[in-house]
């Protein structure tokens, strides 16, 4: 599904990523561990499309697409999903009007119809009841007065919404106490199957008692520069960064 | 020989205007003769006039006008506010037309009439009140208008009468070969206790380089309530000098809002004059320009009496080449304690040749008062055009997006229903 070689790329003339390689096949979780500064939040930004990074080398396939020629919303017609570490507060959009507008651009894109008014509203009640969002929220502006914890199952619900092939979780579980991250994480698992895809880009080892990865990959440097399973989470959990640090440096 | 050349130019400019005031209407206007006397001593505005420092005036200047002709029109469907239920006056090239129009519903309530058409009493009323919130012949273009113009509207709202349909406005410019020039001159009366919405509409039908001078007089009396929203949707020919006056008494509500949404050179000059206690006042506007568009609103507000609140709100799209300019002059008198005074103008730019003046200007002599002033110009958040597109909206469906909700907040507390769905409208048809 998704095919990343050898990616390069910087921001502000700093080079963040040095040479990635990732392999996410349908049905897959992946997880990304790593330190602060290590490019965990560029892997995502580049993946989604954020202008300010720029890639000097490398490729990235999606379903043997170059997603580097996509537009960010040309990658959400295909399936890409990032749910966002800071999901920005959008003043005076209405999250139904902007849910409305998502949804078919995402349609028109795939070459189905319009959904209907009612077809639309009945779509959101559904998919509001997977993150047991509150009905008062999609009411409001986007984000606007949102707790953390709201704004990350915004996030989610979004995500249901779409119904993407291939989805990023930027840090979702930063800054949520321990129930909002069960129901976060509670969510994820009833979206996954065979088809579509996780990337969970994480800090903590704790998201991953909930959303259990088939691999677990540690970013250091610009690289991936070990991989394994689940029990990799845990393995960082006890020692911490410091030993990956120290074996990337011999 | 270069001030005779400007000279003559400015000569030209305001003989131009001399015939618009001729056919038999010079007795309706009592101060007529004294307004065109003062013409020798006043001056147009140019390069150094500091009111007028951002917007030169000189391609209208140096125009040669001809007063505008009559002309017909067979229908006036599309410049109708749809859903909206209301009496129309309807106005062709500054002259009324009584077929289009349709004055039945407020008939027995309120006085609403063309000035040609005014009643032997409303003439009397008219002549008592008009000129009071102008005041003295000041500036050129409220004497130009003064001296020459014939055509207009009087509101009048009995005490204690409410309007029992808004009352809507409609002025058609069909502009001709060669730039015309028209005027019109406005008195809205509301006595105590009662209260009026007005809306109007100005559309350019055609081709060709107009230029509108207005003068509109609002006298709102104790405990009253006048609520005004100004629709200036005319061609990138069209240019509009346009004054309101307001003087509201004590306890009075007046709003006024103003949506620009092209032109050619267009400056609204308001001068809101609070001459009693406990009075609320908002002046709000939005200005959406392109192309190489011009916009300039001129705001005073007079504090002179205790316990007053006033509201400021304008907020513009500036694109292309265009160029939005807002000043917002508060004046708190040294009596006027408890005042409480706010004043925002916010903006973006969509282009790097786009222009934006924003100058708040704060006079206070009262030491026991609230007032704020804020002013921001900026681009669309890149961060929320990156969240919107990155959940599958295109670009322009993005830009629109956010550009709509940055306008509609202006339109937030506009109470008629039909005209906020108008107002959404015309933002989401404008790119």
């Amino acid at each position: 599904m998704l095919n990343i070689n050898n990616i390069h790329a910087s921001i502000e003339e700093q080079q963040i990523l040095k040479g990635l390689n990732l392999q996410i096949n349908p049905g897959e979780v992946h997880a990304i561990m790593g330190p602060n500064g290590s490019g965990k939040s560029t892997l995502a930004s580049v993946l989604a499309g954020r202008e300010e990074y720029e890639v000097s080398e490398g490729e990235i396939l999606f379903e043997g697409k170059d997603l580097l020629d996509l537009d960010p919303d040309e990658r959400a017609g295909e399936g890409i999903f990032l749910a966002f570490q800071y999901p920005v507060e959008i003043p005076g959009v209405s999250m139904t009007n902007f849910m409305r507008t998502s949804v078919n651009s995402v349609r028109e894109y795939r070459g189905q119809e319009a959904l209907s008014a009612s077809a639309f509203l009945k779509l959101m009640k559904e998919k509001k009841k997977i993150v047991d969002l509150d009905t008062t929220l999609t009411k409001r502006s986007v984000n606007e007065g949102f707790s953390g914890g709201e704004k990350k199952r915004n996030e989610i619900f979004q995500m249901a919404m779409l119904e993407p092939k291939l989805c990023i979780l930027d840090e979702t579980d930063s800054g949520l106490d321990i129930d909002a991250l069960k129901i976060v994480s509670n969510a994820v698992n009833q979206l996954r199957n065979e088809h579509n895809s996780f990337l969970v880009i994480t800090h903590y080892q704790r998201l991953l008692n909930y959303i259990v990865p088939d691999f677990v990959h540690v970013l250091f440097d610009g690289r991936i520069v070990k991989s394994g399973g689940k029990e990799l989470a845990l393995e960082l959990e006890e020692k911490g960064y410091d030993w990956i640090r120290e074996g990337a440096t011999v | 020989m270069a001030t005779m050349a400007t000279n003559s130019i400015e000569e030209a400019f305001i003989n131009a205007f001399r015939p618009l005031g001729l056919n038999g209407t010079r007795e309706l206007i009592p101060t007529r003769e004294a307004a065109e006397a003062s013409l020798q001593n006043l001056k147009l505005p140019g390069r150094k006039t500091e009111s007028w420092k951002y917007t030169s005036l000189r391609p209208i200047l140096k125009r040669e006008y001809r007063p505008i002709s009559a002309a017909a029109i067979s229908s006036i469907d599309a410049y109708r506010i749809p859903d909206l239920v209301s009496d129309v006056l309807v106005f062709v090239n500054g002259e009324y037309s009584k077929e289009l129009s349709d004055i039945s519903h407020n008939q027995d309530v309120l006085e609403i009439s063309a000035l040609s058409s005014l009643s032997a009493e409303n003439k009397e009323a008219f002549q008592q009140k008009m000129g009071t919130a102008i005041g003295e012949n000041s500036d050129i273009f409220s004497a130009l208008n003064t001296a020459y113009a014939k055509e207009g509207t009087l509101l009048l709202v009995p005490a204690g009468k409410t309007s029992v349909a808004p009352i809507h406005l409609i002025h058609l410019t069909v502009p001709e070969a060669t730039a015309t020039i028209s005027q019109s001159r406005n008195l809205f009366v509301v006595e105590k206790n009662a209260s009026a919405q007005l809306i109007s509409s100005h559309f350019t039908v055609g081709e060709g380089e107009s230029l509108s001078n207005t003068v509109t007089e609002m006298l709102v009396s104790d405990n009253a309530r006048l609520e005004v929203i100004q629709f200036q949707l005319e061609s990138d020919q069209a240019s509009r000098i346009d004054r309101i006056d307001i003087q509201q008494q004590r306890d009075s509500y007046c709003s006024v809002y103003t949506f620009t949404m092209s032109g050619d050179i267009v400056r609204n000059n308001i001068r809101l004059n609070l001459e009693g206690q406990h009075t609320e006042s908002h002046l709000i506007g939005a200005y959406l320009l392109s192309d190489s568009q011009h916009v300039d609103n001129y705001t005073e507000v007079h504090h002179k009496e205790p316990n007053c609140f006033s509201n400021e709100l304008y907020k513009g799209i500036i694109g292309d080449q265009a160029t939005g300019v807002f000043s917002g002059k508060i004046h708190v008198y040294e009596d006027a304690q408890k005042t409480n005074a706010y004043q925002t103008n916010r903006n973006i730019v969509l282009s790097n040749s786009a222009n934006i003046y924003t100058k708040p200007q704060l006079e206070i002599y009262a030491d026991d008062v609230k007032c704020s002033h804020g002013a921001t110009t900026g681009r669309l958040d890149e961060e929320a055009m990156f969240y919107l597109r990155a959940r599958g909206i295109k670009e322009g469906d993005a830009r629109i997006m956010l550009i709509y909700a940055f306008c509609m907040e202006v339109a937030e507390n506009i109470s008629i229903e039909p005209i906020k769905e108008y107002v959404s409208q015309l933002i989401q048809n404008r790119y």
